[in-house]
C-alpha cells in the first residue's frame, strides 16, 4: 500500500512538472481495496486493474520502474509509448493481466470470456477485477456480469464504492446505492467489506476466489471506501461536502494497518520507517532510470496494427514520388 | 390472369424447389387455399393461392428448382377466355409451318436480312395469330454482323501507337497529361506532345498549355506586372527533371533552368495581361527642370527635419495622383460589361529585385502629401529589398508606376498590371537640348510613357491625363512641399 | 462583437438557445454540478435548474436513448458524450434508432449529440478519436465539425434548431486555443454549407476542424514561395457541401483533402470520389489525401506528432501537387 501511495505521489509531482502528460488519476485512500484483494490471487490467476488499482499491479509483480516509464511515455514502458497510465497488460503462465481500456465495464465480459476459456482447457483459473460505483451503470457491465453469472464463471468483481464518479455522487448514479444487492438480482454471491481495512479486504476476496475456483460462480464484493482526491489531478473536488474528506481521512487504510501492525506486535515503528525509507530510495532510483530513458523513435508507432500485414505508408504517394525525383536532381 | 410465383422465404434465399402441386390444371382454386409446396435451404412451406379461379397452367413441375419470383403457374379468373398459351421455353419444338430457311431470329434489334419463308417481313418475333411463333432460340443469340461493335481500338491519341496498357506512367503523363489539359488541347486542336512540359516527368501542365496557346511570349520584357506574393525570396523549386519535349536535348551548349515560381507567375501574368487588355502606349516629353530645382532646394531640409531622402518619385507621384483624380477612368477596371471606378487610389511602384519583380502598393496615396509619399516610397523600397513586405502591401493596387529609366531606357511600352487599366513608365531623366522661345536651351527632360487599356480608356482620355500630368510637373506647386 | 474562445462560443450558443426555447435541455455525465468535464456547461445548473441540466449515470446508451425519447415528445435535448470516443458505447441506439426513425415512421428526432473530439493533447487512444467516418455512412444523421469560434456558435444554434439528429464534433484542441470576435445575437451557420477560409487559385485544400488551422498555416508558408492556396473549410461533413467542393476543384484543378481521422475509410475517400465523378474534366493532378496513418492514436508525444498531419507535411503535399 505504501508503495502504491508513494508511487502515485511521485507521479503527481511528475504530472505537475509536465513529465507525465495527459492526465493523472490517483487511488489515494483506496489502496486497501487494490492491495488486500490482489494478495488473495494465486499463481496463474488473471486480474485487470483499473485506473485506481495501481497497488494490485505491484502485488502481482509489476515494477515501479516500468510504471514510471509507462506514465512518462518512454520507449521502455510496457506499451512503448502507445498508450498511457495503467493501460498495459501481459499474458503469461505466471498470471495474466489483460489490459483495461477507458470504456468502463468492458473488462467484465472480457475477463468472463478469459476464465471460460481457461475452464474449457480444464484449468481452475480465477479472474479478479475492480469497478467503480459509476461504472456499474454501463451496459457493458450489466451484459458482462449477467453473462458471468449465468455461466457461473469463476470471476470476482469488487465494486469500489468510493462515493463519486467524477462529480456524480452515488445517489445520482443509481436508485439503490447498496451495490451488494445486485448480487441477488444477478443470481450470484455478494459480500460487503470495509474497503479501507486491508486485512478484511484480503479475507473477503480470498473467500470469494476460493468459491469461484470451486465452481460456485461469481461474487460481487462491495468495498466501502472514499476517493480522497478529485477524479484526476486537474479536478479540485469542490463538489464534495467539506466534512466528508475529514471523516474518511480518519479511516485511512495505511494508517490503520500500521497501527494494527504495531499494536499487535507484528512490527515496530522503526521497522515501518525503515520500510518506507527503503521504498523511497528504490523509487528514487527507479524514477531516475525512467526519466533518463529515451522517448520512442517517432516512426515506431506505425507497426503492430496487424499480425500479418503492414498498414500503408503515411506519406501520400505523390509526395513520395516528388521527394524521390527531387533527390535525384 | 394471375401469375403464381416462387416466393422468397428468407433474406438470403435465391431459389426454391417445387415439391408438390396440390391442384391440377383445370381445378378450381380459392384464394389462400394451399396450392403447392416448396422446399428451400431454410424451410419447407405450403404456398397459398394468390387469387381465386381456375388453375390454368403449371409451368414448373414438381421436382424442378427455379429462382425466386419465377412464374410457376397461372390462375385464370372464372370465365376468362382460354387463349393458346405460348409454348413453354423448355422445349424447342420446330414450328409446324414452313421452317424458315434463314437462321434463327437473333435477339438483337436488327431484323433478319431476308424475309421469312412464309412471306412475313419485319421483326421476327411477332407471331401471326394462326401460326406458332418461331421458336425462341435457346443458344445464345448470334449477333448480326452489323451489331457487333468493332474490337476496341486505342483512341487515336498523340503518342506511341501502342495501347494505353502498354505505356508507362511517365509516357502517359507526357502524352495524355490530365483531363483539363486534354480538354484544352482538344478545344484548341493542339497536340500535347508538341508543348514543352514543366510538370512531373515533363508533363504538360494546364499553365503550360495555356501559355502555349497564348502564342509568343511578351514583346518587351518590361517590368510592370506583379506576381501576388510578397518579397521574400522564393526558394528554388524542385528542378524539373526532364527538359521540354521540343527543345534540343541538354548538352554542353544548352542549359535548361526550370523557372522559379515568381518567374513562372510573372511569365503567366505578362501573357495574360496582353491577352486581356487592348494595350496602347502614348508618350509625352516632360520638362523636369523645375522639379529638379525643387528637389535640390528641399533635399537637405527634408533630410534634416524628417530623415527622409527626397527623390524624383514623390514629385512624380503627387502629380500623377492629381491627374488620376482628374481622370478617374485611369483608376478603374473592367468587370464583364461594366467599368468599375475605384475611389481609393492605391499606387503601386514597381521595384526590380535580383530575383524578380515586385510592386509594393501605397494605399490611399492621394491622402498623403509629398513628405508622406517620400516616406512611403523609401520605406517600401527598402523593405522590398530586404524581403520584409507584408502580403497586403503587394495587393490591391489600382494604378502602377514603373521606372525603366533607372536602367537608361528612353521610354518603354510597359504592360498593364491586371486588373488595372493603366501603367505609367518613366524614362531616363537627363539633360537634353530643347527649343524654348525659338532658342536652344538645356533642360532636364524625361519621356513618360503611359500604356492604357483602350477598352475603356480612349486616346483622348489618355492624352488629356498626360497633359495634366505634364502641366503638374512642369508647373509643380512649391507650396505642396 | 465579443471576443470568445471556441469553447465559450459553444457554451454561449447553448445558453442562448436554452433561454430562448424552454424545450432545450442538457444531459450527460458531470454536466450539472461540475459544469462538464471541460466546463462547457459551467453555470448552466445554477441558471436553469436540475430539470433542464441532468447529471446522468455513466450510461451512453441511456443518455442518447433518453434524448431520443424526449425529442419524440417535443423536447430539444442536447446529449453530451464526455469524450466523443465514448459515443461508440451508444452506437447502436444512434444508428438504429435516431437515424432511422423519420424514414420508418415519420417521427423526427431533433437531438444534438455533442462531445470533444480529436487529438494533439496527449490523450492516448481513447481520448483522441475522430468518429465522423463511421457515422457518415448512416443515412438519417447529420454531422458538423466547426473549425472557428464563430462557426462553433452558429453551428450549435443550427444543430439545436435542426429537425434531425445532429452529431456535433467539438475539437478539444481548439477549445481554448482559438479566440476571435464572434458576432453578437442570433447567429446561425447553415448546416451543409462550407466556407472558403482563404481564396486562392493554384491549389485547393479541403479540410475542417483542427486541420483548418494547419491548412491555413501551410498556405501562408506556400504564399511566400509564390503558390496561392485556397482553403475550403467544410464545417459540415454530412451532408457535404458538394457545390463548394466541386467549385474549388474546378477553380484550381489541384486538390488536397486534409483530415484528422485515419486515412483508410476516412472522409477524404468520399470527397475524392465526388471530385473524380463530377469535376474530372477540371483536374490537372490526381486528388491527394493527407491524413494520419492507419493506427490508433498513440500517446507518447513523439509518436503522436508523427501520427498527426502538420503544416510541414501539408507544405510538402502542396509543393508536390503544384509541381505535378
Amino acid at each position: 500500500m505504501k508503495l502504491n501511495r508513494m508511487v502515485e505521489e511521485k507521479l503527481t509531482n511528475l504530472y505537475r512538472q509536465g513529465k507525465v502528460v495527459g492526465g493523472l488519476y490517483r487511488s489515494l485512500g483506496q489502496e486497501g481495496c487494490s492491495v488486500g484483494s490482489a494478495y488473495a490471487l494465486e499463481r496463474g490467476d488473471i486480474f485487470t486493474p483499473l485506473i485506481r488499482n495501481l497497488g494490485a499491479i505491484f502485488v502481482r509483480g509489476g515494477r515501479p520502474r516500468d510504471v514510471f516509464a509507462q506514465y512518462m511515455a518512454r520507449a521502455a514502458g510496457p506499451t512503448h509509448g502507445r498508450d498511457l497510465n495503467v493501460h498495459f497488460g501481459w499474458i503469461s503462465e505466471e498470471g495474466s493481466m489483460p489490459s483495461v481500456i477507458s470504456m468502463l465495464g468492458d473488462m467484465v465480459p472480457v475477463l468472463t470470456g478469459a476464465v471460460i476459456a481457461e475452464r474449457m482447457k480444464g484449468r481452475r483459473t480465477v479472474a479478479l477485477t475492480w469497478i467503480g460505483d459509476g461504472a456499474t451503470s454501463t451496459g457493458a457491465f450489466h451484459e458482462g456480469f449477467n453473462f458471468a453469472c449465468v455461466q457461473k464463471a469463476p470471476i470476482v468483481v469488487i465494486v469500489e464504492n468510493n462515493k463519486w464518479a467524477y462529480s456524480t455522487p452515488t445517489h445520482k448514479q443509481t436508485a439503490n446505492p447498496r451495490f451488494v444487492d445486485r448480487a441477488r438480482a444477478y443470481g450470484c454471491f455478494g459480500e460487503q467489506v470495509d474497503g479501507n481495512d486491508v486485512r478484511a479486504v484480503y479475507e473477503v476476496t480470498r473467500r470469494a476466489i476460493e468459491r469461484a475456483r470451486a465452481g460456485a460462480g461469481p461474487t460481487l464484493i462491495e468495498a466501502d471506501t472514499m476517493r480522497m482526491r478529485g477524479h484526476a489531478e486537474h479536478d479540485d473536488m469542490k463538489y464534495v461536502p467539506p466534512g466528508m474528506i475529514e471523516e474518511w481521512a480518519a479511516r485511512d487504510p495505511i494508517d490503520r494497518y500500521e497501527r494494527w501492525l504495531v499494536g499487535s506486535g507484528h512490527a515496530r515503528p522503526e521497522e515501518l520507517q525503515a520500510v518506507t525509507a527503503d521504498l523511497d530510495a528504490s523509487l528514487q532510483a527507479d524514477l531516475a532510470a525512467a526519466e533518463a530513458s529515451p522517448f520512442p523513435d517517432p516512426r515506431s508507432g506505425l507497426s503492430g496494427v496487424y499480425a500479418d500485414r503492414r498498414v500503408r505508408p503515411p506519406v501520400p504517394p505523390l509526395v513520395a514520388e516528388w521527394k524521390r525525383r527531387k533527390g535525384r536532381v | 390472369m394471375t401469375d403464381v410465383i416462387m416466393p422468397q422465404m428468407g433474406e438470403s434465399i435465391a431459389e426454391g424447389t417445387v415439391t408438390k402441386w396440390m391442384k391440377n390444371v383445370g381445378d378450381k382454386v380459392q384464394r389462400d387455399e394451399p396450392l403447392f409446396e416448396i422446399s428451400t435451404d431454410k424451410v419447407d412451406a405450403e404456398i397459398p393461392a394468390p387469387a381465386s379461379g381456375v388453375l390454368k397452367e403449371i409451368r414448373v413441375q414438381a421436382g424442378a428448382t427455379v429462382p425466386i419470383n419465377t412464374v410457376v403457374g397461372v390462375i385464370a379468373a372464372e370465365g376468362e377466355a382460354v387463349a393458346a398459351a405460348p409454348p413453354a421455353p423448355a422445349a424447342s419444338a420446330p414450328p409446324a409451318a414452313a421452317a424458315p430457311s434463314t437462321p434463327p431470329a437473333p435477339r438483337s434489334p436488327a431484323p433478319p436480312a431476308s424475309p421469312q419463308a412464309d412471306g412475313a417481313t419485319g421483326p421476327a418475333a411477332r407471331p401471326a395469330p394462326s401460326q406458332p411463333a418461331p421458336p425462341v432460340p435457346r443458344e445464345p443469340p448470334r449477333p448480326a454482323p452489323s451489331a457487333v461493335p468493332p474490337p476496341p481500338t486505342p483512341t487515336p491519341s498523340p503518342g506511341p501507337s501502342a495501347s494505353r496498357a502498354d505505356m508507362t506512367v511517365d509516357e502517359l503523363r507526357q502524352t495524355r497529361s490530365s483531363p483539363v489539359v486534354r480538354k484544352i488541347a482538344a478545344e484548341h486542336n493542339v497536340d500535347i506532345r508538341e508543348i514543352p512540359g514543366t510538370g512531373i516527368a515533363g508533363r504538360v501542365t494546364k499553365q503550360d498549355i495555356l501559355t502555349h496557346i497564348e502564342g509568343k511570349p511578351a514583346e518587351t520584357p518590361m517590368p510592370g506586372l506583379t506576381p501576388a506574393p510578397p518579397a521574400s525570396a522564393p526558394s528554388m523549386t524542385a528542378a524539373k527533371p526532364t527538359p521540354p519535349v521540343s527543345a534540343p536535348s541538354a548538352s554542353a551548349r544548352v542549359e535548361v533552368v526550370p523557372m522559379s515560381p515568381i518567374r513562372k507567375k510573372t511569365a503567366e501574368h505578362m501573357v495574360l495581361s496582353k491577352r486581356i487588355s487592348a494595350h496602347v502606349t502614348t508618350v509625352f516629353e516632360i520638362d523636369m527642370t523645375r522639379v529638379d530645382h525643387l528637389r535640390k532646394k528641399y533635399r537637405q531640409p527634408y533630410e534634416e527635419r524628417s530623415g527622409v531622402k527626397l527623390t524624383y518619385m514623390p514629385f512624380i507621384l503627387k502629380a500623377t495622383l492629381d491627374a488620376v483624380k482628374a481622370f478617374p477612368v485611369l483608376n478603374a477596371s473592367v468587370e464583364g460589361d461594366a467599368v468599375v471606378y475605384r475611389h481609393d487610389i492605391n499606387i503601386g511602384i514597381a521595384v526590380a529585385l535580383d530575383w524578380g519583380l515586385i510592386v509594393p502598393v501605397i494605399r490611399n496615396a492621394d491622402e498623403k502629401n509629398v513628405l508622406g509619399l517620400a516616406r512611403a516610397v523609401n520605406d517600401l523600397a527598402e523593405r522590398a529589398r530586404s524581403k520584409r513586405l507584408k502580403v497586403e502591401e503587394v495587393q490591391g493596387g489600382t494604378f502602377t508606376i514603373t521606372n525603366p529609366g533607372v536602367f537608361g531606357s528612353l521610354f518603354g511600352t510597359p504592360i498593364i498590371n491586371q486588373p488595372q487599366v493603366a501603367i505609367l513608365g518613366i524614362g531616363v531623366i537627363e539633360k537634353r537640348t530643347v527649343v524654348r522661345d525659338d532658342a536652344i536651351a538645356i533642360r532636364t527632360m524625361a519621356y513618360f510613357a503611359l500604356s492604357f487599356d483602350h477598352r475603356i480608356v480612349d486616346g483622348a482620355d489618355a492624352d488629356r491625363f498626360m497633359a495634366h500630368l505634364k502641366k503638374g510637373l512642369q508647373e509643380f506647386d512649391e507650396s505642396a512641399l | 462583437m465579443a471576443v470568445l474562445t471556441y469553447l465559450e462560443a459553444i457554451r454561449l450558443a447553448m445558453l442562448e438557445e436554452m433561454v430562448r426555447d424552454e424545450r432545450v435541455f442538457v444531459l450527460g455525465e458531470d454536466v450539472g454540478t461540475y459544469g462538464g468535464a471541460f466546463r462547457v456547461t459551467a453555470g448552466f445548473l445554477e441558471k436553469f435548474g436540475e430539470k433542464r441540466v441532468i447529471d446522468t449515470p455513466i450510461s451512453e446508451t441511456a443518455i442518447v436513448g433518453a434524448a431520443i425519447g424526449a425529442s419524440l415528445m417535443g423536447m430539444r435535448p442536447i446529449a453530451e458524450m464526455q469524450f466523443i470516443d465514448f459515443v461508440s458505447c451508444a452506437f447502436d441506439i444512434i444508428v438504429n434508432y435516431a437515424a432511422k426513425t423519420r424514414y420508418r415512421w415519420g417521427a423526427g428526432v431533433p437531438i444534438v449529440i455533442r462531445g470533444p473530439s480529436g487529438g494533439g493533447v496527449h490523450g492516448g487512444p481513447f481520448h483522441s478519436q475522430n468518429p465522423e467516418a463511421y457515422f457518415m455512412n448512416v443515412p438519417g444523421l447529420k454531422i458538423v465539425a466547426p473549425g472557428t469560434p464563430t462557426d462553433a456558435k452558429g453551428l450549435m444554434t443550427a444543430a439545436i434548431r435542426d429537425p434531425d439528429p445532429v452529431i456535433y464534433l467539438e475539437h478539444k484542441f481548439l477549445y481554448r486555443r482559438l479566440k476571435e470576435e464572434v458576432p453578437e445575437g442570433d447567429l446561425v451557420v447553415p448546416i451543409g454549407k462550407a466556407r472558403v477560409a482563404r481564396a486562392g487559385k493554384d491549389v485547393s485544400i479541403v479540410t475542417y476542424a483542427a486541420m483548418l488551422q494547419v491548412a491555413l498555416e501551410a498556405a501562408e508558408a506556400a504564399a511566400r514561395d509564390g503558390i496561392d492556396v485556397e482553403v475550403v473549410d467544410l464545417r459540415t461533413l454530412l451532408p457535404l457541401d458538394e457545390e463548394a467542393i466541386l467549385a474549388s476543384a474546378a477553380k484550381t484543378g489541384k486538390v488536397i483533402v486534409l483530415h484528422e481521422p485515419t486515412i483508410t475509410g476516412g472522409p477524404g475517400g468520399e470527397i475524392a470520389a465526388l471530385i473524380s465523378e463530377r469535376a474530372f474534366e477540371y483536374l490537372d493532378a490526381p486528388v491527394m489525401r493527407v491524413a494520419p496513418p492507419d493506427t490508433p492514436v498513440p500517446y507518447s508525444p513523439p509518436l503522436e506528432e508523427t501520427f498527426l498531419p502538420n503544416a510541414a507535411k501539408v507544405g510538402e503535399a502542396i509543393r508536390a501537387i503544384y509541381d505535378y
